[in-house]
């Protein structure tokens, strides 16, 4: 392994990623949560970058780093979150299970990753990055990426319905 | 070729997906889980980035289907904040504790 | 002939039929025990005319196979039971008549019919099986129904554990048929009385052996019919109500012990000992009962004793070779012993009590029952011209000529005592002044004097089908075509009658001086020979030694097993039940309805199985 400045570029942004994670568990204002995973996400982007996968650096910095923090944002405006901090009553036992088993799970399959290494195969997914993704998705995923189109529309009439019809439940309460 | 092993990537991955996963089931706040999950989505895209270009057969599809879950993702996100928002209009809260209708 | 089979299945319709819509029906229920009993009667009747003509019937399907043995179910119609037929449906439908009035107004009068009905059922069933399997299976069910009946009144103390008394003493008796009906079957390969019969002719079972099933078999007769020493059930099953003690602990149930050795009697007859055995055992009840009988007061124990007096007569018949004695016994005891047992509950129905202390002077009062009452006293005390005197007369002849001099003599004392004890009542009943302030004494309604009648009329007349003056026409026509049975009448010296008479006669006149017309004082034997006197008002103490005996060691046992049972099971039991517990409360506690510990579940399970996964070599 050499000092390259890919490695660094690596390492940067892998502890940033890191530490927005554990952030987002320590902080305890939800605003800060947020902000915190922001972090996160606009470093992934960067592995992407490094990863030969431009286009979805920008995908990944459009929708995560921008439409879902936002709508995030929108959903903690919306709702009251005074008195948040105290945690769970009786979740200790819980909490340390799960800590154990995530523990587990983490180091089980780092024990399987750990000392993988594929045959590098010579590829030219840099060149024309955005160009492979429109044909391959136009051609051989077109299917999948029209049924894409329905999900996104059930989401976003699934969404209206729910939220107007408690509108017209608390309009009759009122 | 690379500086940086494949296992480093999948480490990564690994360790943003286990954060997620610690967060989703312990943060009480439910816009927080639902962030945790969007973490976990994300690990799961940088195995998907990943594996595209360093697999045993390197190829554009990979990306694809980060693509698509990126889309899905957003679709999630979208009705589980609908959902967040009229579950608050009738329980005044977002603690998820205090959302166990699923035991009557 | 045919269709026999059809005659229990009558009463089995009506239990089945009250059980369902008993309690629409109310005291309706009662037209319909009639009504099917009066169908099992007359058919009942047109079996045993038919039968006069005819030869034996029977038929059989196979029922159980188990390997190459067959087991059968059907039933069969010989001389015995076309006979015993008629005497069953007969009393069971006056009873089931009689029980219309007596019964009036009582809660649960559907029930009782229908138990009624089972009974009967059970009974006819009985007499007609053709092998000593079915016989048993029918054998319990009577004790079912006997035990339904004798408890009928459960909320009382005394008639559930009377009921349960009845219950577990006869079930010592069945014990011994059962053991005797399995070895019988070990060495002849055959529940069929034919062909047991068959086997015991060509002698193909050792004369011990033999012995050994008759005694044992007649264990269970012993308790079935309330012979010494299993007795004790039977006066205390008068709890129940006074028709099902004409109807069960008179004339049918009781006298199913005597039917299983007379229709065994073959194999009883190729063993000295076991004749002997129920010879001695049947004398032993007859007297032993009938001293009891002597100072009991209250009058369904009366009758109770005298009713083990008489089936001990039937038994020393039997085991003296007499099978038409005993059966001919059988059949007039059943009516006698029903009319007395339907006149007791006649008497009782008026005056509201048993003791006989306190009655007195009901003759004029009860101008119909006490005449009835009188004819039954007559016919069972032996006194010539009425049925019991021809079949006492029978049973004498049969010991005599059988050589059993000292039984014979001894049934000579039973038959006194009898008739001392049998009057003594009568004339404390129905004679002199009233003892206690009696009010509304009054007739019983003709639904129940009217059995009375029948019974009455067949207690005089049933004597004459088989007498040494008019022709032994009963005698004949049981034991015909049946070489193994002896004869149709056994020939006696002529004194015996006489003798019989004049003690029946002596009897009855020792208790007209002591109880009507008082010229020996009623205290003159208990106060020359209180001790005496003392033990037979006891019964003996035979309850008492049982209790210090029997139950003692039992409740001893129990003791000793109840402290493996609290200590050992009932501490595996609780540990059990507080491991469910255990589980059962985290098991809740887990089920909060929150979506994260469900998760946190489900992912831990999935953690711990991918780590023993990497921990044994690997994914999979």
């Amino acid at each position: 392994m050499t000092l390259t400045g890919e490695f660094f570029a690596f390492m940067s942004l892998a502890l940033v990623a890191v530490i927005g994670g554990v952030l987002l568990l320590n902080l305890t204002k939800v605003i800060h949560m947020v902000v915190a995973l922001v972090f996160t996400f606009v470093s992934i982007a960067g592995i992407y970058v490094l990863l030969s996968a431009e286009f979805l650096a920008v995908i990944q910095v459009m929708i995560y780093s921008g439409a879902i923090t936002i709508m995030m944002l929108f959903g903690i405006m919306l709702t009251r979150h005074h008195g948040d901090d105290a945690e769970p009553k009786g979740g200790m036992l819980r909490k340390l299970a799960l800590l154990l088993g995530v523990l587990g799970f983490g180091a089980a399959v780092y024990f399987g990753i750990y000392d993988l290494d594929f045959q590098a195969v010579p590829n030219t997914l840099h060149e024309n990055n955005t160009e492979q993704i429109g044909v391959s998705l136009f051609s051989h995923y077109i299917i999948p990426f029209e049924l894409t189109s329905v999900i996104l529309l059930a989401a976003l009439v699934g969404a209206i319905v729910l939220a107007r019809k408690d509108d017209e439940k608390e309009g009759d309460q009122e | 070729m690379s500086s940086v092993p494949v296992s480093a990537y999948l480490a990564l991955a690994l360790i943003l997906f286990c954060i997620g996963l610690y967060g989703a089931l312990t943060k009480k706040n439910t816009v927080i889980v639902l962030i945790s999950i969007e973490l976990m989505l994300n690990a799961v895209n940088i195995n998907l980035v990943t594996f595209s270009k360093y697999g045993v057969n390197p190829s554009i599809t990979g990306q694809v289907f980060a693509l698509f879950s990126i889309a899905v993702a957003a679709a999630e996100v979208a009705v589980g904040l609908a959902i967040l928002i009229s579950l608050y209009r009738n329980r005044r809260t977002v603690n998820i504790d205090e959302m166990n209708q699923l035991k009557n | 002939m045919e269709n026999a089979w059809l005659i229990p299945l009558f009463p089995l319709v009506s239990f089945l039929f009250l059980l369902l819509f008993g309690k629409k029906l109310k005291e309706a229920s009662a037209f319909v025990g009639i009504l099917l009993t009066l169908a099992s009667l007359v058919y009942s009747i047109l079996v045993l005319i038919e039968r006069f003509s005819e030869s034996t019937f029977k038929a059989e399907a196979v029922w159980l196979t188990i390997g190459n043995l067959e087991l059968t179910a059907g039933f069969e119609v010989n001389q015995l039971n076309a006979l015993m037929l008629v005497i069953v449906s007969l009393v069971s439908f006056l009873v089931h008549t009689y029980s219309k009035g007596y019964m009036h107004g009582d809660e649960r009068f559907p029930v009782f019919y229908a138990y009624l009905g089972l009974f009967t059922f059970a009974m006819l069933g009985l007499v007609i099986s053709p092998n000593l399997l079915q016989t048993y299976i029918f054998w319990e069910l009577v004790g079912v129904g006997s035990f339904l009946l004798i408890g009928f009144y459960f909320y009382k103390e005394s008639a559930k554990a009377a009921a349960k008394k009845a219950f577990i003493m006869t079930r010592i008796g069945d014990v011994g048929l059962l053991i005797g009906m399995i070895l019988l079957f070990w060495q002849t390969g055959s529940f069929e009385y034919d062909e047991i019969f068959a086997a015991v002719e060509e002698g193909a079972i050792s004369g011990t052996m033999i012995t050994l099933t008759a005694i044992l078999i007649f264990i269970g007769a012993v308790g079935k019919s309330g012979q010494f020493p299993l007795h004790t059930w039977l006066p205390d099953a008068m709890e129940g109500p006074t028709p099902v003690s004409a109807l069960i602990h008179a004339a049918t149930m009781v006298a199913a012990g005597v039917y299983l050795v007379a229709s065994l009697f073959p194999l009883f007859n190729a063993s000295e000992t076991a004749m002997l055995t129920v010879a001695i055992i049947g004398a032993f009840t007859a007297i032993f009962a009938a001293t009891i009988g002597l100072v009991q007061t209250d009058i369904k124990r009366v009758l109770a004793f005298s009713t083990v007096s008489q089936l001990g007569y039937m038994m020393l018949a039997l085991g003296s070779a007499g099978y038409v004695a005993g059966v001919f016994h059988l059949m007039t005891h059943a009516f006698f012993k029903a009319l007395l047992f339907l006149a007791a509950g006649s008497v009782i129905h008026a005056v509201h009590t048993q003791d006989i202390e306190k009655m007195g002077g009901l003759w004029k009062r009860l101008s119909f029952t006490g005449p009835l009452f009188l004819i039954g006293t007559l016919a069972i005390s032996g006194v010539p011209l009425f049925s019991g005197f021809f079949s006492k007369d029978e049973i004498l002849i049969a010991a005599w000529a059988n050589g059993n001099y000292p039984l014979f003599w001894l049934a000579v004392i039973a038959a006194f005592f009898t008739a001392f004890y049998m009057f003594r009542l009568f004339f404390m009943i129905f004679s002199g002044e009233a003892r206690s302030e009696m009010k509304n004494v009054h007739e019983s309604p003709s639904v129940m004097t009217m059995p009375m009648v029948v019974l009455a009329v067949l207690a005089v007349v049933a004597g004459y089908v088989n007498t040494p003056w008019f022709g032994t026409f009963l005698g004949d026509w049981l034991v015909e075509g049946n070489e193994a049975l002896g004869h149709g009448h056994i020939e006696g010296p002529g004194w015996i009658m006489i003798v019989a008479t004049v003690v029946s006669l002596l009897g009855i006149l020792l208790a007209w001086m002591m109880y009507s017309k008082k010229s020996i004082s009623r205290d003159w034997l208990s106060s020359r020979a209180p001790l005496a006197y003392g033990i037979v008002k006891n019964k003996y103490y035979i309850d008492e030694i049982y209790n210090q005996s029997i139950v003692f060691g039992a409740k001893a046992i129990s003791l000793f097993l109840r402290f493996i049972e609290v200590f050992l099971v009932e501490g595996l039991v609780k540990l059990t039940t507080a491991a469910v517990q255990g589980l059962g409360k985290t098991g809740a506690k887990i089920q909060n309805g929150q979506v994260q510990t469900y998760g946190t579940i489900a992912f831990v399970g999935l953690a711990v199985l991918i780590v023993i996964y990497a921990l044994t070599g690997g994914y999979l």
